[in-house]
């Protein structure tokens, strides 16, 4: 026995493995394979407060995705850094077991990109000049990737009810919508199939109450019209995604 | 006085109705909440508005601010400093610890010259301290130079808890051994 590695248990079962879903196509436009609309989301679960340790937690499922998150802080800032305002620190991870392609521990070049990209969606919605000298620390887990940006938008709605459950003063939440361009329609909340057919992606965050946009991504093959089309769909799905979390959070209160 | 349950962002009246409160802040002549929690509107009888604020039941931890009254533990001194661990802001815990320094000059307000740090706080005690500046990167300034502020709690090396006997004196009650320590007067 190998006693430098963690030992599995002597007994083992055969994992259940994941039937391939059949794309079915009842909609009569025919531009998704499956059963959506272009302009249909994923239907949406939110839970904060799972993480018991953290200050603030948050779990998010839509479909098959599930991604997780714990908000720790406003705590003493370690980093060698002095500013009158708050910091944010942020780590996207993919578990190794989400994707189709196991991922390794150490963060990659993408998601050290998305970590980034979540603290820039953050930065104007969190009421930094409140907590002088702090950090604020995000840390969030994607325990099931069905199509990377729609992943990256499911985290930051995710991580809003997480820094909210955390009591740490926003100025709004922020809600956050993926797109694709599929034969030149938009289509929302793209999964993994989908994302694999075209090579465009969007992702907008958005603060629903102030009506300000806090971070666009749009990176791939699409038309300039296409873009502002799909910031306009972007902005009503965040909308529609802003009630499913004040209906969290307000029962959960 | 109301309980209706409000999200970040939500508008909550004009700066005409009612005074910022904790939990909300001002934007374009309007008031919005910025925490989830229930709206409190209390009535002060020396302002002219009355006051409206946003309440969560969970608090959230504490983190020190000029002026705030603070509680630690000493970890280390050394000639210049003290150092402390800050578990306490006012009346809230903190989860995590905020390092703050007490330097020789802040201890007491007179006779600074003669300040000796060893001879105020030994690393253990439960010292009381008020911020005077956010300070370096790394820790908090902090002063003791009020009646009320100094060691609140000390044990002496045999590791009985020491009664204060004067200013700058604890004794031991078991061994009657006095040490010197900054003595916050009780209260």
């Amino acid at each position: 026995m190998d006693k430098r590695r963690i030992n599995g248990p002597e007994i083992s079962v055969k994992p259940i493995e994941k039937k391939s879903t059949q794309p079915k196509n009842n909609k009569d436009d025919g531009i998704r394979k499956n059963n959506r609309s272009v302009d249909n989301i994923r239907p949406i679960f939110i839970k904060p407060n799972v993480i018991k340790k953290a200050n603030g937690s948050a779990y998010y499922e839509a479909e098959n995705i599930k991604i997780i998150c714990g908000v720790y802080g406003p705590r003493s800032s370690k980093r060698s850094m002095v500013s009158d305002e708050g910091t944010i620190y942020c780590e996207f991870k993919f578990a190794p077991f989400s994707c189709n392609k196991r991922c390794g521990y150490i963060r990659n070049a993408q998601e050290r990109e998305y970590s980034l990209i979540i603290q820039q969606a953050f930065l104007p919605a969190i009421r930094l000049n409140l907590y002088p000298k702090s950090s604020i620390d995000i840390y969030v887990t994607v325990l099931e990737n069905d199509g990377t940006t729609a992943c990256l938008a499911a985290a930051i709605t995710c991580i809003s009810i997480a820094l909210t459950d955390a009591g740490i003063q926003m100025y709004d939440l922020v809600a956050a919508a993926s797109a694709t361009c599929i034969k030149g329609n938009i289509c929302l909340d793209p999964d993994a199939s989908e994302e694999n057919d075209t090579n465009s992606k969007f992702m907008l965050s958005y603060m629903p109450s102030l009506k300000q946009v806090t971070h666009v991504l749009c990176t791939g093959k699409m038309e300039a019209e296409q873009s502002i089309e799909a910031i306009g769909i972007c902005i009503d799905a965040c909308n529609s995604i802003k009630t499913v979390m004040d209906h969290c959070l307000i029962n959960s209160h | 006085m109301s309980a209706t349950t409000v999200t970040p962002g939500k508008k909550l009246g004009s700066i005409q109705e009612y005074e910022v409160g904790p939990g909300t802040y001002m934007r374009n002549n309007y008031i919005y909440s910025s925490t989830v929690g229930d709206i409190y509107i209390i009535k002060d009888v020396n302002k002219k508005l009355p006051c409206i604020s946003v309440v969560k039941d969970k608090e959230q931890s504490a983190i020190p601010e000029v002026d705030s009254i603070v509680t630690g533990k000493i970890i280390r001194v050394n000639p210049k400093m003290a150092t402390l661990a800050i578990m306490v802001v006012g009346n809230k815990p903190c989860k995590d610890d905020f390092q703050g320094i007490i330097r020789v000059q802040d201890v007491r307000s007179t006779e600074k010259d003669k300040v000796q740090i060893y001879r105020s706080f030994r690393p253990g005690d439960i010292v009381r301290a008020r911020v005077i500046s956010l300070g370096d990167r790394h820790s908090y300034y902090l002063t003791t130079a009020e009646n009320e502020l100094g060691v609140i709690f000390a044990q002496s090396i045999s590791g009985e808890t020491m009664i204060p006997i004067s200013w700058q004196q604890m004794i031991c009650p078991k061994t009657k051994v006095m040490e010197y320590r900054k003595c916050a007067k009780p209260n």
